[in-house]
């Protein structure tokens, strides 16, 4: 228990530091955000309880706002995809199939089928934020446009990081 | 009660979030025209901190175009100072209205629907809200946020950044602002409609908001563009300002601000 709390916070910060020192700057246009600190509320494990989920996005979408001198925006848009994880998982994992204490992961849900689980929930915290941030509706399509491009740009991120990190199962047992 | 807090205990995830994706709005609302934000003090020193070092290790990669375009400011400045008669030269020096402060850029994003700048100096260096921010090149934008080592900056790329701005041909006046997504061009709205800006005119500021100093290079006239109204002309503008590699910039004190807001407060009054 322990150790999975230093290994979040750990993430926690890894992946602050990679959103804002390195994927921010990454400079492609007006409609390619990638956001890739998302991956800490992907991979809380299965059995989190859903208020822990909610003040656990709050707090990193928070500190990323930090950083962008947006307060509220990115914290809105990963407070809701905190909300409707628990929603994607159950929908797309059978109890038995999963072990309770595992964190998401290739190995124990797939990959097609983490990447469609990472790919709605970037979808949700894509159009929240993009809608927060233009604050009107008559851009909606530009809005639109925006979420395909980033989540597109977000999913290479994400499964490059995730495989990088990708712990070896083979190996240690 | 009972009733009432069976009902809390259910739904108490939903309320949770209810309740911070409120707080999240109010902070997103509360920010959006002028930032309050006293309580990310502490927030903003320590991200300052970490972009400072970050822009430390940039610094190195960009010495020699640095370089150049001091040298290049330098010899302008050489000029206009030679072009100056003595006794205005006398004048700028012991009547001055404008105080610069040199900052450089420490963290600035370009492609968002709401650009913000960070610059690496704050409350300790006398920066206050509403001050002007301009480059060698033209203007940069607005301070909305102090902090006591870092300052945030509303750059001209936001939908709130409207500017006054002066045609250097004829002195009619006319306003800058951007909504085009693209960082290179803004708006010129409100040209009158017996003017016919060709492409190439030059815009600059008018001097007339207390943010810039009058006579700051805007940008350039693109092409004229279809207008909303039709008691006013529309145009795209080319900036002069290259957003995309600012990295020193000028804060702009205006030393006579609080007389002249006084002087606009007491016409208010009667």
């Amino acid at each position: 228990m322990n150790n999975r709390l230093i290994i979040n916070i750990l993430r926690f910060i890894g992946l602050l530091l990679l959103q804002v020192l390195i994927v921010d700057n990454i400079r492609l246009g007006y409609y390619v955000h990638p956001y890739v600190y998302v991956i800490f509320i992907f991979l809380l494990p299965f059995n989190t309880p859903k208020w822990q989920l909610l003040l656990s996005g709050f707090a990193m979408g928070f500190a990323v706002d930090l950083f962008c001198g947006t307060p509220g925006l990115n914290a809105a848009a990963s407070v809701f995809m905190a909300f409707i994880r628990p929603f994607i998982i159950n929908a797309m994992t059978r109890r038995k199939d999963i072990n309770e204490d595992d964190e998401p992961s290739f190995n124990n849900m797939g990959m097609l089928r983490f990447m469609i689980y990472a790919t709605l929930l970037l979808i949700a915290h894509n159009i929240v934020l993009f809608l927060l941030e233009t604050f009107s509706i008559r851009l909606l399509g530009i809005v639109i446009i925006q979420t395909l491009i980033s989540v597109i740009s977000s999913l290479l991120l994400i499964f490059l990081i995730l495989l990088i990190f990708r712990k070896n199962h083979k190996k240690i047992s | 009660m009972y009733n009432l807090l069976r009902f809390i205990e259910k739904y108490s995830n939903t309320l949770l979030f209810l309740i911070l994706e409120v707080i999240c709005i109010l902070m997103l609302i509360y920010n959006l025209p002028y930032q309050k934000r006293e309580l990310t003090n502490f927030g903003n020193n320590v991200a300052g901190k970490i972009f400072k070092t970050k822009t430390n290790w940039n610094n190195y990669f960009h010495l020699k175009d640095e370089n150049i375009i001091l040298t290049e400011h330098n010899a302008e400045l050489m000029s206009m100072l030679s072009q100056q008669q003595n006794d205005s030269l006398h004048k700028t020096i012991y009547h001055q209205n404008y105080r610069y402060i040199p900052a450089q850029v420490i963290n600035n994003s370009i492609y968002r629907h709401n650009n913000y700048l960070v610059i690496d100096k704050g409350r300790k260096d006398g920066l206050k809200k509403d001050m002007g921010v301009i480059c060698e090149k033209g203007i940069v934008g607005k301070i909305v946020n102090v902090s006591d080592n870092y300052a945030s900056v509303i750059s001209m790329l936001h939908p709130y950044s409207i500017v006054s701005a002066r045609f250097t041909n004829n002195q009619h006046l006319a306003n800058v602002s951007w909504n085009t997504r693209n960082y290179r061009y803004g708006t010129v709205n409100d040209i009158p409609l017996h003017l016919n800006p060709q492409k190439g005119d030059t815009l600059v500021t008018s001097g007339f908001s207390n943010v810039y100093p009058p006579d700051i290079m805007i940008g350039t006239i693109e092409e004229m563009t279809d207008s909303e109204s039709k008691d006013f002309n529309s145009a795209k503008i080319l900036f002069s300002t290259n957003f995309s590699t600012l990295r020193h910039v000028f804060v702009i004190e205006n030393i006579n601000k609080n007389e002249i807001d006084s002087l606009f407060t007491q016409m208010k009054d009667e």
